[in-house]
């Protein structure tokens, strides 16, 4: 039903008459074309699945495997064509367990064959790994145990009130083949998933490493009952997309607006990582790496690390609440997200861009616009006053380094920036470092966000709703995004903002790579010996900072998120990986 | 050309042929005898040729046929029981030819003497009997052929707005008394027409061109022999009957449209096949990226992304050309000549076609956010262009019909549309969430087929019993192959100038979407109708039943090319560069793939079945009561694919029982009172209920259908007095109210990042209320000098009110508000002026619609309104010698801009240029 037959009939006719052209070239049939797309899975520690799409015209299709990285290829087994082409299936039983295969497909015309199709690699599973599918929402309180793989297939929604609770070391995979997959965890509902650095919790793809993709999977979403700006019925972006009637397992629709409660407790998350997240379920929808909807103050969030996920590292939409040490790595949008009121407060944070990850096919695409942070007011329906809706968009946000990729090509258009503050969003922004954005440092856009900092360079921490204050930027053309109507600049020295345009983003830390190289995972993100931001940190808050700060965030003397020979608290429990 | 210039020559000869044939042969009278009071054909009326024993008795439906009536002048004469007898005098028949004169008869009254009338009078008080206004039960008006040949209108979207109460939109789709398109039904021939649109539940009537129609007939009030799902009006479509005798008409014309004709204006690329509306296969989807399916579960190496890349047609910008003059041509032959074996056969054979090009010049369009200041708008990406559209409309059709024993008529109607657009669109503007200057370059081809194939029967069996039927099969099918879009970023040079850049990211940086949907439509129909009473107090009895099937299938693929990490020396290039094939090979990586609108298929089944019986009955010789109801069930099934690819399916099982009152009451000097109450329905449209997530093929909005979408139930009352002062005059005045009762109605939810989506939900309740004026008069009775002229005018005033429902889904639309679509007022008003003869003539026509909501805003933004507009339209009409005469028409004289506003901010505003047309006609 999918393709109608007309598009079939045709789609035949015109490789009949492809073939038809090509026969005339030559007296002799033409060789068969190896099929395209082919993939393999290993469903157990013996059993390799291997799965293609045959074409018209094809007679059959020989399967040959070759063990390890070297092994010779021997023909393991045929499939005959199916009359209409379509997907194609072959599985491949009686292997080692943990053992590399190598698979190449030869398709059969008559007595012709095609050269080989591109090589698959699988190694079948391990030993000793107990797995367990999650296809059901959960509605009551359950616990995800270390000594099990689990695999979320569908829309996983933890609702009516349950707890989700996973233990230190728990890997939770979002299926590949189940489109979407996700966990949500609704209103009501709560998630204590409270790792070690020495056992983290992942949630990550079902691939195996080495072929992971963005967008493998869905993501993880929490939805809170804390107040947001925008009025009217809300939903998660990506949610709603078969059928509007609550039905478990189904993406029902999700809405976040409403809340009441801003002290509302959705639980814990610590030491978690979530990989190759953010599948779109429906066009400009992706999921985010981790979703934050009107999370409560109650909630705590501390040592998160995204990475690779679709769109954003992470996004908060309303609500507040403390979050810390988190570290977004790739992600193919945006590293960190606020908008429509968000209160939190965020401190110590990293935010690492090189460049764009492989996305999965059909899952979405890069974003336009990639910045470090990109902050907004109220866009959208239900903003009552447009950029100028209350509650402001009025994060406390400390201590970040945010790291760019230096290329304009692969931030995008309209990306580049460290910082995006636009649309009527206020915050304050403190002892950061911004380095390595080819667009520029910070962009003040929109003069309603220039109206939150008083409509003036210098904003007065006594009553300002919005200032920039001790900030290094290095390694980009321009501190702040050049004055326009619509386009404000801050005072460098007057907020005792540092910038240095020609000094390298390596040359500030104890080690990153250089603009352009892959990192190999082992980053330091301590202040190197002599660097400038080893110092000149806003040590002491005052006015409306320290009344926002209170006693969760405090000044320090140095910028960034790692202090000069501190604690190296990213280390162990996040991973850089490309796939 | 060539065509034409043969087709001329065959048609001279043929004629020449003809004219030798007659000699001072006898000839024929033809006609109908029609009663005065009812416009209803009258059977077994003897009619006699006076001063001869020529006679006959007319037959089904009142017609009758005199042969072999000597040449010269004539007199006839026609009675029957219970009828005034009628005399006419000074017909005057050629040797050889037919002589068409109808006759209406009046019931008798005490005064049994026979009237004597002339034949140009007679003809007058049958236009009047055959007033479709003033006998229908129901409260109709209808455009005839004569009035369309009077006006510019090309085709029936044109020629229905002059009807009381419509309001056209797009130039294609009609709206009756403000409502939605969803409440108005259309019809050819009394059969269904299919929706060619994957979104909606409508005909585009621009389809059907003027020259095929006999009649447009819009039914406002509803009797249980029609259709129960329409709440605002049934379009009915009538194509042209056969005349009396051969003829032959060929018409040509060329004209020029200001914004366009002569001028270089960039067009849409084409495959070949335009100008005729059908270019095959050659703009498919790539065969072997269509057997790749949504390309999910695949995994695609990067070098076979970007070979499938380089399958996709290199067409991507407009082309700058001079757009040619408009071109039209339409034929017709038509008769009624004993072919078979002796026997009378009635037929008609037409064809029309034509062409032209027009822009839509300095269009603006830009979205409205809310401003700080409450109830303010700001503007955002403002985009300003122009779109340039190449149009074609051609079709044909096939009328046969005989009468077999004079009780008997069978007839077989074959119709066949085709029309095509193929649009060009540039445009510059900034887009707000990037922050960046673009440039859009997109072009649409689609086209639309309409056939349908209708065999039906008409028996008179006795004086008092008739009985009809038809089965009738249409197709509708839309193709929309090969949308491009392709998007560029703006870059400022320091130096100067300004270089253009491909997006190569995100989803729309460059988009090819290829969208097909077929519609089968099956109907059977049969009416039995039973006749009793007096002549002067007629009663009927009427029952009849209907099946249809209808099943569509609809398929919307859209894939995304993107480039991540090309850098400038790729997305600086010209995009015929970018995808020549240079970047396309297997072994090259520029390229990524990806299919958008995963899932805009869906397959619907719908089986209706319906029966009704109704009566009329005349209680006195001044007041008619009719009374009945009908009976619906509807099965309907709908199969979509979910963006996630599983299959969703919605079913629907809705049984009805829709009652009608009518009351007509006859008073003195001409004037009518008649009043009616009826429940009517309108179910949602097919897409509507597939609770899937795609993007709209029209307007790229995420649109989300409702599973949980019940039907609408409507309450309706009418009441209308009229007068009738003379023949051709009118003075009406009408009050209506409708009740709906859980109507569906399109408004938005919203998401993260401020993203939203169509959203289609039962709303609580709504209420249309208005009133209509109605004058036709001509103003030679006023004023003996303006012989001639005629002035008439309609005007409608109308008021709704919709509450949706406070829940949790859709609140992001305003809930109460007036129903999107629903204008608070239309006014069509025109002056004609026909000389003595009848073929001269000129018409000027005004048309004005009021404000109306285009869509719900979504809150707290105002809802976008489409503003007021005027148009005037100027027709002329003289003969040159013998059966040639000419026709100038002007279009859109004021040319006023389209416009729609959402608060202070234009969201959509162009001007669509003056259309000037000049033609021959030839009727030999």
């Amino acid at each position: 039903m999918f393709f109608p037959r007309r598009i079939a009939v045709s789609a035949l006719v015109a490789s009949l008459a492809m073939l038809a052209a090509c026969s005339s070239d030559s007296s002799t049939e033409p060789l068969p074309t190896p099929v395209l797309g082919a993939s393999g899975q290993a469903t157990s520690t013996t059993v390799v699945k291997i799965t293609f799409t045959s074409k018209a015209g094809d007679t059959g299709y020989n399967v040959e495997r070759a063990e390890g990285t070297a092994g010779a290829f021997a023909q393991v087994g045929t499939v005959t064509a199916p009359a209409t082409p379509g997907s194609v299936t072959f599985t491949d039983t009686g292997l080692k367990a943990s053992t590399l295969y190598r698979y190449h497909i030869v398709t059969m015309k008559g007595s012709s064959v095609s050269s080989p199709s591109a090589e698959i690699s699988v190694t079948t599973l391990a030993f000793g790994f107990a797995a367990a599918e999650i296809n059901t929402d959960i509605t009551a309180n359950r616990t995800l145990y270390a000594d099990t793989t689990y695999t979320l297939k569908g829309f996983i929604h933890v609702a009516n009130g349950a707890t989700l609770t996973v233990q230190p070391g728990t890997t939770v995979k979002g299926d590949f083949n189940t489109l979407g997959s996700c966990l949500m965890v609704l209103r009501g509902a709560k998630i204590q998933a409270v790792g070690t650095a020495d056992a983290p919790i992942v949630f990550t793809s079902s691939r195996t490493a080495g072929s992971r993709q963005a967008g493998d999977w869905g993501g993880l979403i929490i939805v809170g009952n804390a107040p947001s700006a925008r009025t009217g019925a809300v939903e998660i972006e990506g949610s709603g997309t078969d059928g509007t009637t609550v039905v478990g397992g189904k993406n029902y629709q999700v809405i976040y607006s409403g809340g009441t409660t801003a002290t509302d407790n959705s639980g814990e998350l610590k030491y978690v990582r979530v990989e190759f997240a953010g599948y779109a379920p429906s066009l400009n929808n992706e999921l985010n790496a981790f979703t934050f909807a009107a999370v409560g103050s109650g909630t705590k969030v501390s040592y998160v690390n995204a990475v690779n996920g679709l769109d954003d590292s992470f996004e908060f939409f309303g609500g507040g609440f403390d979050f810390s040490y988190g570290v977004g790595f790739e992600g193919e949008d945006d590293q960190f997200d606020m908008s429509e009121g968000f209160q939190g407060r965020l401190q110590y944070i990293i935010s690492y861009k090189s460049t764009n990850i492989p996305i999965r096919t059909g899952a979405g695409s890069y974003g336009t616009d990639m910045e470090g942070i990109e902050n907004d007011g109220c866009i959208g329906s239900g903003c009552a006053n447009g950029y100028d809706t209350t509650p402001y968009t009025q994060p406390l946000v400390a201590n970040f380094t945010l790291i760019g990729a230096g290329s304009q090509t692969i931030h995008g258009p309209g990306g580049g920036f460290g910082m995006m503050l636009r649309r009527g969003v206020a915050g304050y922004y403190v002892n950061g470092v911004v380095a390595r954005y080819p667009a520029g440092g910070i962009s003040v856009r929109d003069v309603n966000t220039y109206a939150r900092a008083g409509s003036v360079a210098i904003p007065d921490l006594a009553t300002a709703d919005f200032a920039v204050k001790n900030i290094y930027i290095a390694e980009t053309p321009v501190a702040f995004q050049a004055a326009s109507a619509t386009q404000f600049v801050f005072d460098l020295a007057g907020n005792n903002i540092g910038y240095d345009g020609a000094r390298t983003a390596a040359s500030l830390f104890a080690s990153i790579p250089a603009t352009g190289s892959v990192p190999s995972g082992a980053f330091d993100f301590t202040p190197a010996a002599g660097s400038p931001i080893a110092a000149g940190g806003l040590a002491t808050f005052t006015g409306k900072l320290a009344a926002k700060a209170g006693t969760a965030v405090t000044g320090t003397t140095y910028l960034g998120a790692a202090a000069p020979g501190g604690a190296k608290w990213w280390q162990g429990w996040t991973i850089y990986v490309r796939n | 050309m060539r065509i034409i210039r043969t087709l001329l020559v065959v048609l001279l000869v043929s004629a020449a042929v003809h004219a030798e044939a007659q000699t001072a042969r006898p000839g024929r009278i033809v006609g109908r005898v029609i009663d005065a009071g009812t416009g209803l054909g009258l059977s077994d009326v003897a009619v006699q040729v006076v001063g001869t024993r020529l006679g006959t008795m007319s037959g089904l439906d009142g017609r009758f046929t005199v042969n072999g009536v000597a040449p010269g002048t004539v007199t006839l004469f026609a009675r029957r029981i219970g009828f005034q007898p009628k005399t006419i005098t000074g017909l005057f028949l050629d040797p050889g030819k037919t002589l068409e004169q109808n006759v209406s008869l009046a019931a008798a009254t005490l005064q049994l003497g026979v009237v004597t009338v002339s034949a140009t009078a007679e003809r007058g008080s049958v236009n009047e009997a055959l007033d479709q206004q003033r006998l229908s039960l129901n409260v109709v008006s209808a455009v005839t052929s004569e009035v369309i040949a009077k006006s510019p209108d090309g085709n029936a979207a044109q020629a229905v707005q002059r009807i009381s109460g419509v309001t056209v939109q797009d130039g294609k789709y009609v709206f009756v008394r403000g409502l939605g398109e969803r409440y108005t039904t259309s019809s050819l021939n009394g059969s269904r027409v299919p929706s060619p649109e994957p979104e909606k539940r409508v005909v585009p009537l621009d389809m059907f061109p003027a020259g095929l129609l006999q009649t447009i007939t819009t039914t406002k009030t509803f009797t249980p022999d029609q259709p129960g799902d329409f709440s605002g009006a049934q379009v009915d479509i009538r194509t042209k009957e056969f005349p009396a005798e051969r003829a032959y008409t060929l018409s040509l014309g060329s004209g020029a449209s200001s914004s366009a004709t002569g001028k270089s204006i960039p067009v849409a690329r084409t495959a070949g096949g335009e100008p005729w509306g059908a270019v095959g296969h050659k703009r498919d989807l790539p065969a072997l990226l269509a057997g790749l399916g949504n390309l999910q579960g695949l995994n695609l190496s990067p070098g076979e992304k970007n070979m499938l890349v380089g399958l996709f047609r290199n067409a991507w910008s407009p082309t700058p050309s001079t757009a040619a003059p408009l071109a039209s041509g339409a034929f017709s032959v038509g008769g009624n000549d004993p072919i078979l074996f002796g026997h009378r056969i009635g037929y008609l054979f037409s064809g029309t076609y034509s062409n032209g090009t027009d822009e839509k010049s300095n269009q603006v369009r830009a979205l409205a956010n809310r401003g700080s200041v409450t109830g303010s708008t700001d503007e955002i990406d403002r985009f300003t262009g122009a779109t340039t559209s190449q149009n074609v409309l051609w079709g044909g059709l096939a009328n046969i019909s005989t009468l077999l024993g004079g009780n008997h008529r069978f007839l077989v109607n074959a119709m066949y549309n085709r029309s095509a657009e193929n649009n060009a669109r540039i445009e510059r503007g900034h887009f707000e969430n990037e922050g960046i200057d673009a440039r859009i370059q997109r072009m649409q081809y689609v086209e639309r087929a309409v056939q349908s194939l209708q065999l039906g029967a008409e028996h008179s069996l006795g004086e008092q019993h008739t009985f009809d039927w038809a089965v009738t099969s249409s197709k509708v099918q839309r193709n929309e192959p090969d949308r491009s879009e392709f998007v560029q970023q703006i870059v400022t040079n320091p130096s100067g100038g300004e270089t253009l850049r491909w997006i190569p990211t995100g989803n729309g940086g460059a988009v090819r979407t290829f969208s097909v949907l077929d519609e089968v439509n099956e109907e059977a129909r049969a009416n039995y109708q039973f006749s009793f009473g007096s002549a002067s107090r007629p009663h009927r009895i009427k029952l009849g039943g209907l099946m249809r099937n209808t099943s569509r299938d609809a398929d919307t693929r859209a894939f995304s090319i993107t480039a991540p990490g090309a850098p400038p020396s790729v997305t600086e290039l010209a995009p015929e560069q970018i995808f020549d094939g240079r970047f396309s090979g297997l072994s090259t990586e520029v390229f990524d793939l990806a299919p958008l609108a995963q899932g805009g298929a869906y397959s619907a089944r719908d089986h209706l079945t319906a029966a009704y019986l109704m009566g009329e009955w005349s209680a006195t010789e001044k007041v008619k009561v009719s009374g009945g109801a009908r009976v619906e069930q509807d099965h309907l099934d709908v199969d979509a694919v979910s963006t996630l690819g599983a299959p969703l399916s919605t079913s629907k099982r809705w049984n009805d029982l829709l009652p009608a009152l009518a009351i007509t009451w006859t008073l003195p000097r001409d004037q009518q009172v008649r009043a009616s109450v009826s429940r009517t329905l309108a179910r949602p449209e097919y897409r509507e209920l597939s609770p899937i997530k795609s993007r709209d093929v029209l307007n790229g909005d995420d649109t989300q259908g409702n599973d949980q979408l019940e039907r609408t139930r409507v309450f309706n009352v009418d009441a209308r007095w009229e007068w009738y002062p003379h023949s051709g005059e009118t003075v009406s005045f009408a009050v209506f109210a409708k009740s709906f009762d859980r109507p569906i109605e399109r408004v938005y939810r919203s998401a993260g990042s401020g993203t939203r989506t169509v959203f289609y939900t039962n709303a609580d309740k709504a209420d249309n209320l208005g009133v209509e004026v109605e004058l036709r008069k001509s103003l030679a009775s006023l004023v003996s000098l303006l012989e001639g002229f005629q002035l008439f005018t309609n005007v409608t005033v109308m008021q709704s009110s919709i509450t949706l429902p406070k829940n949790t889904q859709a609140s992001a639309t305003n809930l109460k508000r007036r129903m999107v679509g629903q204008a608070p007022y239309v006014l069509n008003t025109g002056l004609t002026w026909v000389n003595k003869s009848g073929k001269a003539s000129a018409t000027i026509l005004f048309n004005q619609v009021g404000d109306r909501i285009d869509a719900a805003g979504d809150t707290p933004l105002p809802d976008v309104i489409e503003r007021a507009r005027s148009v005037v339209d100027f027709s002329l009409r003289v003969p040159v010698f013998n059966g040639l005469s000419a026709r100038v028409d002007a279009k859109n004289l004021l040319d006023s801009p389209y416009r729609t506003t959402q608060g202070t901010v234009t969201r959509d505003r162009y001007r669509a240029g003056r259309t000037f047309t000049a033609g021959l006609s030839w009727r030999p």
